[in-house]
């Protein structure tokens, strides 16, 4: 075992410049997606800049795909800004766990910090601000991470945006991209505990899109899946009795 | 930029941008607990179910099973990215499987 005194030093400043170092995982997990959302903007209809601006004001991943594809698919502004609305309300709880480390915050620094929470830099910043000494710094530190993440998103975004304009064929391919992007988060965020509300939303879905006209099928099947999911967590919840084991992952 | 654009694009960042912020400006720092945390917890599954499954099985607007490109290419789609958990690959994958099923059941 080496000596104590070779260890990292915890009494060192952490400021804006560390959270930048930090967000370099981020950007390297943003960059092919935010190319990807450029180049599949453009092939959907958008220009480059307009994708641009929705990766500026917007700044959300999933959403940002799913209005694409919405787009393409006719839905009106308003649905997809109801189906925004509760696909990125999670943030909301992000922000509330986020909100103790800066008891002190001034108006200014919470419309800042707020801007920048991401999925991703979220769980960054949860695991990063803990070690951090300090009001001040933790909120420097938290705007070096969101800097660094949002002007990769927003600038990649534009660099995929060019690449997709330039690219010179029209790939049939392309019409299913976003289905296949949506189907790989699928196997990767399907768990033991969430697959009935999957299966319950797919049929709801299919039967809803066949009855209703317009996109207004998604908001139903998907507040209907959810609410009869979270009862059933609760319903199971009040009725566990005795031997509880927690086997299950 | 067409104004449908403009428009979806300021209800998009309304809605985001207010679930972040809210709680800056409401909160100390509570935990929303039971039903409401269960709810919006489930909510990004039931919409991947919502969005890709009524794409894949009625793409036209009715059922269709045997000559349909999308459903066959997504459950491809699906189980390839059960073992080869890339993001990047798999949507090459399921484009690639996509184009060649479409010529092929045409």
């Amino acid at each position: 075992m080496s000596n104590k005194e070779s260890e990292f030093n915890p009494s060192i400043e952490k400021g804006f410049l560390y959270g930048l170092s930090q967000s370099l995982t981020i950007a390297i997990g943003y960059a092919p997606v935010a190319i990807t959302f450029g180049i599949l903007a453009t092939q959907f209809g958008l220009t480059f800049w307009e994708a641009g601006l929705m990766s500026f004001f917007v700044y959300a991943g999933a959403s940002q795909f799913i209005a694409i594809e919405m787009i393409h698919q006719g839905a009106t502004p308003l649905i997809i800004g109801v189906t925004t609305l509760i696909v990125n309300i999670r943030h909301f709880l992000m922000s509330l766990s986020v909100v103790p480390f800066f008891p002190e915050r001034t108006l200014p620094w919470s419309l800042g910090l707020a801007q920048g929470l991401t999925d991703e830099s979220f769980v960054l910043n949860t695991k990063v601000l803990k070690d951090v000494e300090g009001e001040e710094n933790r909120r420097r530190v938290m705007l070096g991470i969101n800097s660094g993440a949002f002007v990769t998103w927003v600038s990649l975004t534009i660099l995929g945006g060019l690449i997709g304009k330039w690219l010179p064929v029209q790939f049939s391919g392309f019409q299913f991209a976003l289905l296949a992007l949506f189907i790989i988060l699928t196997t990767m965020s399907l768990t033991r505990k969430n697959y009935m509300t999957y299966l319950v939303a797919a049929v709801l879905a299919v039967v809803l899109k066949l009855l209703i006209p317009g996109k207004i099928y998604l908001i139903i099947s998907v507040i209907l899946a959810a609410g009869i999911g979270a009862w059933w967590r609760g319903w199971k919840g009040s009725h566990r009795v005795g031997s509880n084991s927690q086997k299950s992952s | 930029m067409s104004f449908q654009l403009l428009e979806t694009i300021l209800l998009m960042t309304i809605v985001t941008y207010g679930s972040r912020v809210l709680p800056f400006l409401l909160f100390k720092g509570e935990n929303i607990k039971g039903f409401a945390r269960d709810f919006i917890e489930l909510v990004p599954i039931a919409l991947l179910a919502a969005l890709v499954v009524p794409e894949l099985v009625t793409p036209n607007g009715t059922i269709v099973i045997i000559k349909n490109p999308f459903l066959w290419a997504g459950i491809l789609t699906f189980l390839f990215s059960r073992f080869v958990p890339n993001l990047f690959l798999g949507i090459l994958f399921g484009m690639t499987v996509f184009w060649g099923l479409d010529k092929l059941l045409l």
